[in-house]
């Protein structure tokens, strides 16, 4: 990863904090001066390097923690509500933002809704429990399903 | 990569399937600490490999399925 992508990860980064949602490739061009297409290519080989995740069409998927669509992983941290890709990445949301959270799931089992306070790093339940079920090494394989 | 209410639900939804992992919820907020923490840091660079491998060693997430690679 060279230092202009790197510029650019980070430019997206802080333009999906700032926006509350996945930016454009227009909206990240005018911000980093470049056309969309050189952020679109640019987009292509951070996915590559596994730096935030793209879909079929070429938009943003993931800015890790953050997901770009809707999950059932909410968090509201910040003044504003976030959707998280997993369990770890909804501990991300605050641990990102350096703020205290609030994460609402369900439990897969019993679909009983979960509600979290998560305070100086801390969740104020500490009965919970988290499961992965692949190991680490294939994590990447399907991102979308790890 | 999900949240349960104990490790009898985790064992019900898993219906024969074989486990992965189980970590208390603690031990994920230090890992999402550890992990994220620097996402948004302007000097931010990439994790190697061998870092984020750390980040698992420190928090005693250790063995064949804690290994990245």
């Amino acid at each position: 990863m060279d230092r202009p992508d790197i510029q650019l990860r980070n430019a997206t980064y802080r333009e999906f904090v700032a926006l509350g949602r996945a930016p454009t490739a227009e909206e990240v061009a005018t911000i980093v001066g470049t056309d969309p297409g050189e952020v679109r290519a640019g987009w292509r080989r951070l996915h590559e390097a596994h730096a935030l995740v793209l879909d079929d069409a070429g938009e943003i998927r993931m800015v890790n923690p953050f997901s770009a669509v809707p999950t059932s992983h909410r968090v509201v941290a910040a003044g504003k509500g976030w959707y998280a890709n997993c369990g770890w990445d909804a501990f991300g949301v605050g641990s990102v933002l350096h703020v205290d959270s609030v994460i609402e799931t369900e439990c897969p089992d019993c679909h009983e809704p979960i509600r979290l306070v998560v305070r100086d790093g801390r969740p104020d339940d500490a009965s919970l429990v988290f499961h992965v079920l692949v190991p680490a090494v294939t994590w990447w394989q399907d991102i979308g399903f790890t | 990569m999900l949240l349960f209410r104990s490790e009898d639900h985790v064992d019900r939804w898993l219906a024969g399937r074989t486990p992965g992992a189980t970590v208390p919820i603690s031990k994920l907020a230090e890992l999402a600490d550890a992990w994220w923490g620097d996402r948004l840091d302007p000097a931010w660079e990439p994790h190697t490999r061998e870092q984020n491998q750390q980040i698992l060693d420190d928090l005693g997430l250790t063995g064949p399925f804690w290994r990245l690679g």
